[in-house]
């Protein structure tokens, strides 16, 4: 319990640096809200009296206070560009992130760790040097890339799906997931690549061990020893990997989202950049941080789950 | 007469390892031997001479794709013979610890990290017996009891981790012995732990073959816990059988050279090695008054400060010059502390100490860890001399040369990199390394533990050897009560920090004081 409260407490006060580097950051950059929103053609008057409006004349630390105070209750201001509450344009790029993202990982665990398993079994065998070829060739090819190809031969060739279509989950469920699972497996791909050869590698290693050679003096037959005694410890170092992984796909889909042109929060963030939509690309920000910590936080939660040793410390 | 069936027996096994080159190596030439149902049989030699490989063959766990390349192995199981070479995986896991069951040197890495020790234990009677879910977590704790074990019902759901050494070795035990095998092959169980402990693993040895008549292999380097447990002994060297018979016979007159070698080694044990004591209590070289060293432990909360504890505690002595001091007590005692915060390894201590020399040098125990294995073993040997700037790099050199040959390597050692050096040759350039400077006072961490014993008699040798000739003064770490006895002019005992007792080595081995001290003496093998 202390664990978690501890864990907790460090987390807040990561996120309130977070925060803090962040709303700097935005001080910092050249270019100011009203006048990005009004134009250069304003009025003086005008664009002082949005100035005023939208609390820009306060002082820094009165503006830090109201930043982190609305962060907390999810509001993150007006965006300048579209003129509608930040956090309303967020949760309607959401659905498509977030199942994106969850779509990905699911299949990243599902498929890498039987793989893993395979090709450290049967080490040099056809299995193995099959797969290590594939993996090591995927692992090269990036995300948008695969995904043009995936246009080019399930959208544009079989018609599987039209490129560039998107229909929310709550219209229609079935039709949503239809649209996902193309990006999805083109995030997946290099993923899976990597986490195989991270699983085998790790396994290798554990299959080395003196803990293994008890196991097979006790009379385990070798699948047995591979599920019941190698997994859980060569999983340790894989749960730090796929950690990062994961908060890699659930932050950085941002440019397959464009490949697909789905309306996600990557897309979001491309055009507030460009349109220098400050409020915007400050809540994506602290999402992506979010999304980070909250991984890890995770991460380290099933570490000690499966590693008994971390517990004490 | 009626002799007792051989309930295993290798008859003229060679097992081999594949190498880079395709051609197999082969480690053992020509293996013959057998043990008696009921009877205990020691395997004795030392690293690389075969006696851990030839069992593992036996049980078809040589990994690194070892293979036994001639010969068979039979055991008898039930009334047939069969032969355990030619038995597949299938086969060979219904034997595999239901009828043989094996425990290893180290217990630690022996059990799972990440499986509770009950599970372990249990594991056994899932796959081998038809005992019902229900009855097995009984059966393991009654289990856990039998082999000396307390407090296991907390204990069944403990990962090895959260257990001492000697415990981690008992549940090993539980779970070699719970479905009574006839045969239990032992592969260095008590290397890696205290003595007072090995007495007690051994003494459980004992009690399960004589209780169940389970039939023992016991695979050790030391002569001691042969002797102990065993009646008869087969004794193996580079490979090969060199000689076997019964302990008595064999250990009181050997027939082979190498035997006797190896027996003068490890009983050379009461010939002193420092003929004249030397107790002309002189200047002192250093002088500890009250001196205590603490580990931090890691902060419980963010904010809470780091806790100190104390490791040694406020222990006050003396050496005098050209003597050899030793500090006997076993792991965790806290002698290692001490010695690394004399050398100025720690810095967290308090209370005075004054030493005649700067910096002295340390020995370390593992010479496979403590040579950086991508020098030279000549940049090694010169660095100590270039940190302090000593002479130009001629001098350097020729200095370089002259220790190689006092510690008793030649000149050609000089190019070469540790990793293509022996255990023993590579302690000899770590005590180069220590006397380069010259200092006068040198600590020396258990330097001979990691080594065998025909190998540990010639660093002995040496050290007294090199400490006439520089007039060396010696801290001797040690949890080794017969190198203590053999090499050291007095001895300290140290026990949870403190000093419990000291003296001349003579009449703490002889007349000792403290309880513990007669504990340590006690469990001498």
């Amino acid at each position: 319990m202390r664990y978690y409260v501890k864990k907790l407490i460090s987390l807040i006060m990561v996120l309130f640096l977070i925060m803090l580097l962040t709303f700097i950051a935005f001080q910092v950059i050249p270019g100011d809200g009203a006048l990005s929103r009004l134009g250069v053609d304003a009025e003086p008057e005008a664009i002082e009296a949005l100035r005023e409006s939208l609390g820009l004349n306060k002082s820094l630390p009165s503006r830090f206070f109201n930043f982190l105070s609305g962060a907390v209750r999810g509001d993150f201001g007006i965006s300048y560009h579209y003129s509608k509450p930040v956090s309303e344009l967020l949760a309607a790029r959401f659905p498509a992130t977030v199942g994106l993202a969850v779509i990905s990982i699911l299949m990243i665990v599902i498929i890498s760790v039987p793989l893993g398993l395979v090709c450290s079994r049967k080490e040099g065998g056809v299995a193995d040097r099959i797969i290590t070829l594939t993996t090591q060739t995927l692992m090269a090819v990036p995300s948008f890339f695969l995904g043009i190809i995936i246009t080019l031969i399930f959208g544009l060739g079989l018609r599987w799906f039209s490129p560039g279509g998107y229909i929310a989950p709550e219209e229609n469920f079935s039709s949503y997931l239809h649209y996902m699972i193309f990006p999805a497996v083109a995030i997946a791909i290099p993923k899976i690549a990597m986490t195989v050869k991270f699983l085998k590698t790790s396994v290798l290693r554990e299959l080395k061990l003196d803990y293994v050679r008890t196991a097979r003096s006790k009379g385990n037959t070798e699948r047995a020893i591979l599920w019941r005694h190698v997994l859980k410890n060569a999983l340790v170092p894989v749960i730090t990997f796929m950690g990062m992984v994961i908060a890699d796909v659930l932050a950085g889909s941002i440019v397959v989202e464009k490949v697909f042109n789905l309306p996600g929060v990557g897309r979001l963030l491309i055009t507030a950049i460009s349109n220098r939509d400050y409020p915007v690309v400050e809540a994506v920000v602290v999402y992506i941080a979010c999304v980070v910590l909250f991984v890890n936080f995770i991460v380290d939660l099933l570490y000690q789950k499966v590693d008994p040793r971390v517990r004490l410390k | 007469m009626e002799s007792k069936k051989h309930l295993l027996e290798l008859c003229d096994v060679s097992i081999g390892f594949p190498e880079k080159g395709k051609e197999k190596s082969i480690v053992t030439r020509g293996v013959s031997f057998y043990v008696e149902e009921g009877e205990a049989l020691g395997i004795v030699g030392e690293s690389g001479s075969g006696k851990s490989v030839s069992m593992l063959a036996a049980v078809g766990l040589l990994g690194n794709g070892g293979r036994i390349v001639n010969g068979t192995i039979r055991f008898w199981r039930g009334e047939e013979v069969i032969k355990l070479n030619a038995l597949g995986e299938k086969e060979l896991n219904e034997v595999r610890g239901d009828e043989i069951s094996m425990i290893f040197q180290e217990p630690m890495t022996s059990l799972n990290p990440v499986l509770p020790v009950g599970a372990q234990v249990e594991e056994m009677l899932r796959l081998h017996s038809d005992c019902p879910k229900e009855e097995r977590k009984s059966r393991v704790l009654s289990m856990f009891l039998e082999a000396g074990l307390t407090d296991v019902e907390a204990l069944y759901e403990k990962y090895p981790h959260q257990l001492s050494g000697g415990m981690r070795q008992r549940v090993m035990i539980a779970m070699a012995m719970i479905l009574r095998p006839k045969l239990l092959i032992a592969d260095e169980p008590t290397t890696a732990l205290d003595v007072t402990v090995q007495a007690k693993i051994l003494a459980l040895l004992k009690k399960f073959q004589t209780e169940y008549k389970t039939t023992i292999i016991l695979i050790s380097h030391d002569l001691g816990v042969i002797r102990n447990v065993c009646s008869r002994a087969v004794v193996m060297c580079e490979g090969e059988v060199v000689e076997q018979g019964e302990v008595e016979t064999l250990f009181e007159c050997p027939k082979e050279e190498y035997t006797k070698r190896l027996l003068a080694a490890a009983l050379g044990k009461g010939s002193e090695l420092k003929k004249e004591q030397n107790i002309t209590q002189g200047e002192a070289v250093v002088r500890v008054e009250n001196f205590s060293v603490f580990y931090e432990e890691k902060a419980a909360a963010l904010f809470r400060a780091k806790t100190k504890k104390e490791v040694v505690k406020q222990v006050s002595f003396e050496l005098y010059a050209g003597e050899i001091v030793g500090i006997v007590g076993e792991s965790g005692c806290g002698k290692s502390t001490l010695a690394k915060a004399l050398a100025g390894l720690n810095s967290l201590v308090a209370g005075n100490f004054y030493i005649d020399c700067k910096q002295p040098q340390m020995v370390f125990q593992d010479p496979y860890g403590s040579l950086n294995p991508a020098k030279t073993i000549g940049w090694l040997l010169t660095e100590p001399l270039r940190l302090h700037h000593v002479g130009t790099k001629e001098q350097q050199r020729d200095a370089v040369y002259a220790m190689l040959e006092k510690v008793g390597l030649s000149r050609e050692y000089y190019d070469r990199y540790p990793g293509t050096l022996s255990g023993g040759q590579r302690q000899r350039v770590a005590i180069a390394m220590a006397i380069m400077l010259k200092r006068s006072f040198i600590l020396l961490d258990e330097p001979v533990s990691a080594l065998d014993v025909t190998v540990q008699e010639q660093i002995l040798v040496l050290l007294v050897k090199l400490q006439k000739e520089f007039g060396l003064t010696y801290l001797f770490i040690s949890h080794d009560m017969n190198v203590i006895h053999r090499i050291c002019d007095r001895v300290f005992v140290m026990y949870h920090g403190e000093i419990v007792e000291s003296g001349v080595t003579h009449r703490v081995f002889e007349k000792p004081e403290h309880p513990y001290t007669r504990e340590l003496l006690g469990a001498r093998v």
